[in-house]
């Protein structure tokens, strides 16, 4: 059929679109339904595609997502996961603990950040998208991605910093 | 450079999507003002704080589930197309099997209808007869056909998601009654067809023909073509909401 098969070009993304879906959407369950829905429409569209596949799966993925949402109210809880210990060996035990500390702190602020705000932060941060690719995922001119992860990553800092202050550790 | 500046310049700092003289002025800057190398390190610190959260990846069950996503919907699959030389082949091997022909068959029905798709939209579109109901409410449009159609179309309000409705019209295709919407994005207009149908196909085919583009699908029992000028990524973005509803 076409040059590239489907399989070819659009499985190596599909931790990318996973990723994506499960921080859009907080739980795995969802970002499960959320990807499968998505693979069938990619499959569909795929005759469509130009260039570069990750972009154009992920706002796939986007679309389904935004679609699902319009259409039922899912009450699923964010699922918070054991996080992998990515020990910094340099660090003294209580250090480590601080740090982990703050990875969490910083995780749930990404989660309770405005959606908007959230996904550029995981476009940005975890898929190393350019700004101009994240402006292709969410639809978005490039100067409002820029003004968006600004204002996110504000927020974030104000979020942490503010626990910080309140349980007495050094600013 | 002032603080104003390079604050709002930051992020794109951060991200190295400035350019040269950017980059400059803003080193430069910072070279001499401590608050915004603080802002700056803050930031780099954030970065690395949210780099560290959890990259999810797909469960081994998804993944299988999702590699054999082709195979599950090729059982329904609409025959790709062919040149004309592989038809002639096929029609050739096809003496004695009813199958290929068939294949072949239908192939060369979907081009002769996208076609006629395609001729139907430029006739709507010159002509004074785009829609003869004018309306945007799909509750004044779908039950107009009533009594015009042995069959009641799909008609949905697209209009939130930058799609709005502009009215129906009774059109004409290989000599079946069937229904026309009309929608518009933007200055661009959007010749939906639709007629009844009991074909299980689950693909959406995907064309461009005499410089328009081309949706075909199949949803609720209806055969559905959509064709504009509009852009390929604006058309798909409509069957995605069409199919939604």
């Amino acid at each position: 059929m076409s040059p590239r098969s489907f399989e070819e070009v659009v499985l190596p993304h599909l931790d990318a679109a996973f990723n994506y879906a499960r921080w859009l959407a907080g739980n795995a369950a969802d970002a499960e339904d959320v990807v499968q829905d998505a693979t069938v429409r990619a499959l569909r569209f795929f005759s469509s595609l130009r260039g570069d596949a990750r972009p154009w799966l992920l706002a796939i993925v986007r679309n389904t997502w935004y679609a699902r949402l319009a259409q039922t109210v899912r009450t699923r809880p964010t699922e918070y996961t054991e996080m992998a210990d990515t020990p910094d060996e340099t660090l003294g035990p209580e250090a480590l603990v601080i740090q982990q500390q703050t990875v969490d702190r910083v995780r749930k602020a990404v989660d309770q950040l405005p959606v908007d705000f959230r996904e550029v932060v995981v476009l940005r941060e975890l898929e190393g998208l350019s700004y101009k690719e994240i402006a292709a995922v969410v639809g978005i001119p490039i100067g409002t991605v820029m003004s968006r992860l600004a204002r996110a990553r504000e927020r974030l800092l104000l979020e942490i910093r503010g626990t910080r202050v309140a349980t007495g550790e050094a600013p | 450079m002032n603080c104003h500046e390079a604050e709002r310049l930051l992020d794109a700092y951060v991200d190295g999507e400035l350019g040269p003289d950017d980059m400059a002025s803003i080193a430069e800057h910072l070279e001499t003002c401590a608050e915004c190398r603080r802002r700056l390190e803050e930031r780099e610190a954030l970065g690395r704080l949210v780099r560290a959260l959890p990259y999810y990846e797909v469960s081994p069950d998804l993944r299988t589930k999702v590699a054999g996503t082709r195979q599950s919907l090729r059982r329904s699959r609409v025959a790709p197309r062919m040149t004309a030389l592989a038809a002639a082949a096929v029609l050739v091997l096809a003496v004695g099997s009813i199958v290929s022909f068939r294949a072949w068959w239908t192939t060369r029905s979907t081009s002769a209808l996208a076609d006629q798709i395609a001729r139907r939209h430029v006739s709507a579109m010159a002509g004074q007869h785009l829609v003869d109901v004018p309306s945007s409410d799909q509750h004044t449009v779908k039950p107009w056909f009533q009594g015009k159609l042995d069959f009641s179309p799909i008609v949905v309000d697209l209009a939130p998601a930058g799609f709005p409705l502009v009215g129906g019209r009774l059109d004409s295709i290989d000599g079946r009654s069937v229904a026309a919407l009309v929608y518009t994005r933007r200055l661009h207009v959007i010749n939906l067809f639709i007629w009844p149908t009991d074909a299980g196909v689950t693909t959406i085919d995907t064309r461009t023909i005499r410089g328009f583009h081309e949706r075909h699908w199949v949803q609720g029992g209806m055969s559905i073509w959509a064709v504009s000028d509009v852009n390929d990524d604006d058309l798909n973005e409509f069957v995605l909401r069409f199919e939604g509803k």
